[in-house]
């Protein structure tokens, strides 16, 4: 059965909202794996090209893996095939290097198919295409467009050339994105209803809306839990409906980023909402950071955790998720910062030394992952 | 011609809220009569609009809010002989703000006879999303109102206030909910359950002055505002629980919908306001 199919029929029968998590560590991956064939559900993993990308671009930031490799060790491990390989916010300049290369249009574009013609040659079943970053200007909705076709077409021709199944996710959630009114999604799902259409390709299966999400530190920050209004945000009591009600009609499934750190109140609102998808990532990082931090402290190796916390501390990875006003001291960003580090030489070695002196410390670690994703898929309506 | 009845709620700002009457006054003196509820302020903090001074321990102590304030306004209105004067009634705290010059309520009720099936209008506000989803110099119909400024039809009002034994507790908004979270979505629910609609519009605007809670919080002997927010949720959310069993907004949410898409089915010609 096609990918598409399989998920419409998923999501029938169990009347839930589909999961994508964010690769954040080897044990993310592990424990989405497990958990993904405990109950026998698909879980998107959703790798962005800072996370995992292929050899041209030095890999990414997890387990240093390249998309080829990362995709052979998750290959190696499903055996049910649960996990869908997905491809988070592909497109130019969404890599560290086309940026500082200060790479032009063109080359930018080029690199971008670079790296998804990896994706289709790893194998990654799903495909986000999003060209809303460019670091010379800022696109309209129709140059915007523009890109999409040309790397959708790529991405199509040449999946097909492989005879390879892969579906298509559009959008974004910036602010800024062509999505955010109605008369703009309608403009953009229009607009790609006539491109497939004209030239005999599949309709993307998912798009990306902005839905009152947004994360900020260890904290959802958005309008979703927000009880009073955010300046010229729609309340989501309205964006919500109206923007499922678009995506029902035109048979796309509606998918929300940035989901992190939602209350379980509010996570167990989105299948009723008739949310269909759900993108998390840092909050999984964040909580192997804490219970690494924690397995280091009760375990007295204090010298350890100093380490830790400075490492992570000095990557500076935190800077992009603080708040303006943060209270927040040097330990809360190197939680925030924490996943960042782990696949850094400092770090290998400080954890093989915690190894040496705390049996089981990836076992506890990976358990500790997985409860905080059993959280959204058990309010998702996926167990 | 009949008018609108203007209900302005205070408690100890009488400056501004003077100022505010004097704006309603001298951009809309006639088409509107306005009254000033003081809900427990000092007798030297009175408003020189003032209407009714309610002064009994635990208004002084805790204050009256929007609902309870505009309940006691309407009842009064209603236990005299004005009530019969006006055909509509303009509901607004007193850090309510207007564009100069803008003839808010007359605006207002032209909507009113423009838009035969609305029973309840709130101006748009500059800084909301709703914005965009109504166009310039439109009106739409929501589900979900949040607002402290709502202009009434007095026929709707009329279908929902409560005459036996009315206090300000239950007359026409549910005082029970002190704060009021949540209750914006019951009142909707009642309009759209009531054949009527609830509509935002951008033909005139209204703010809300956020700075006179955040700074002004201990003169007007309240809250701060971030204790004032977390009870406002936690009483909303206690207040939803006992008397509807909802755990949470969106339930609140999909019951006022629910009247939204079922008043389209009975008043199709409508739709053409419909988000």
């Amino acid at each position: 059965m096609r990918l598409q199919q399989r998920l419409e029929n998923f999501r029938q029968d169990k009347n839930c909202t589909l999961l994508g998590v964010g690769p954040m560590s080897k044990n993310c991956v592990d424990a989405s794996i497990e958990l993904a064939e405990q109950y026998k559900t698909p879980i998107m993993l959703i790798a962005s090209r800072r996370q995992i990308d292929s050899e041209q671009f030095g890999g990414g930031y997890v387990e240093n893996w390249t998309t080829e490799q990362f995709a052979d060790y998750v290959n190696g491990k499903d055996i049910n095939k649960n996990i869908i390989l997905a491809r988070d916010h592909g497109g130019p300049w969404q890599n560290e290097l086309e940026k500082s290369q200060n790479m032009n249009l063109k080359d930018a574009m080029q690199s971008a198919k670079d790296s998804y013609r990896a994706d289709i040659d790893a194998g990654f079943h799903m495909l986000h295409i999003d060209p809303s970053v460019d670091i010379h200007s800022k696109p309209d909705a129709a140059q915007t467009l523009e890109r999409v076709y040309e790397l959708y077409d790529f991405c199509w021709t040449y999946a097909k050339q492989k005879n390879q199944d892969i579906i298509f996710e559009i959008g974004t959630e910036e602010q800024s994105g062509s999505n955010n009114s109605k008369e703009e999604l309608e403009f953009t799902l229009e607009s790609m209803k006539n491109f497939c259409n004209t030239n005999k390709m599949p309709f993307p299966s998912f798009i990306v809306i902005q839905a009152g999400t947004r994360v900020m530190e260890t904290e959802n920050v958005g309008s979703f839990e927000s009880p009073v209004r955010i300046k010229d945000e729609l309340p989501p009591e309205i964006q919500i409906p109206q923007m499922i009600d678009i995506c029902n009609k035109y048979g796309i499934f509606m998918k929300e980023h940035n989901t992190d750190y939602l209350s379980t109140e509010s996570l167990k609102w989105q299948p009723r909402l008739g949310i269909h998808a759900a993108n998390i990532a840092p909050e999984f990082g964040v909580a192997e950071t804490r219970a690494f931090i924690s397995v280091l402290k009760n375990n007295g190796c204090i010298d350890l955790l100093d380490e830790f916390i400075t490492l992570s501390y000095k990557s500076k990875k935190w800077e992009k998720w603080m708040l303006k006003d943060t209270m927040s001291d040097d330990v809360d960003r190197a939680i925030i910062a924490g996943h960042y580090v782990f696949s850094s030489d400092e770090f290998i070695e400080l954890k093989s030394k915690a190894d040496n002196k705390i049996k089981g410390i990836d076992l506890y670690l990976k358990n500790k992952v997985k409860e905080s994703i059993f959280r959204y898929m058990n309010a998702f309506n996926l167990t | 011609m009949k008018k609108t009845a203007t209900i302005i709620l205070n408690r100890n700002l009488p400056k501004e809220t003077s100022l505010l009457v004097d704006q309603l006054i001298k951009d809309n003196n006639n088409y509107t009569d306005v009254y000033v509820v003081e809900g427990g302020s000092d007798k030297n903090n009175l408003s020189k609009y003032c209407s009714w001074h309610v002064n009994s321990k635990e208004v002084v102590e805790h204050g009256m809010r929007y609902l309870r304030g505009m309940n006691y306004g309407l009842l009064k209105l209603w236990e005299s002989e004005d009530w019969k004067k006006y055909d509509s009634f303009f509901l607004i705290t007193n850090d309510t703000k207007f564009p100069n010059k803008q003839n808010t309520i007359k605006i207002l009720r032209e909507l009113l006879e423009e838009y035969p099936r609305v029973g309840l209008i709130s101006p748009c506000s500059k800084n909301w999303g709703e914005r965009d989803l109504i166009g310039d110099n439109s009106i739409k119909y929501f589900w979900f109102i949040h607002n402290n400024a709502y202009f009434f039809r007095k026929e709707l009002v009329e279908q929902l206030i409560n005459t036996d034994n009315p206090t300000y507790m239950n007359f026409f908004f549910d005082g029970n909910n002190f704060r009021g979270y949540l209750s914006e979505s019951e009142i909707i629910a009642k309009t759209y359950a009531n054949d009527w609609s609830a509509a935002i519009t951008t033909r005139v605007f209204s703010e809300e002055e956020e700075s006179y809670l955040m700074d002004k919080n201990q003169l007007i002997k309240t809250e701060s505002y971030e204790e004032n927010l977390k009870l406002y949720v936690e009483e909303g959310l206690k207040w939803v629980k006992i008397k509807y069993g909802f755990n949470n907004r969106w339930q609140m949410m999909q019951y006022s919908k629910l009247f939204y898409e079922k008043f389209f089915e009975y008043y199709p010609k409508e739709k053409i306001n419909k988000i």
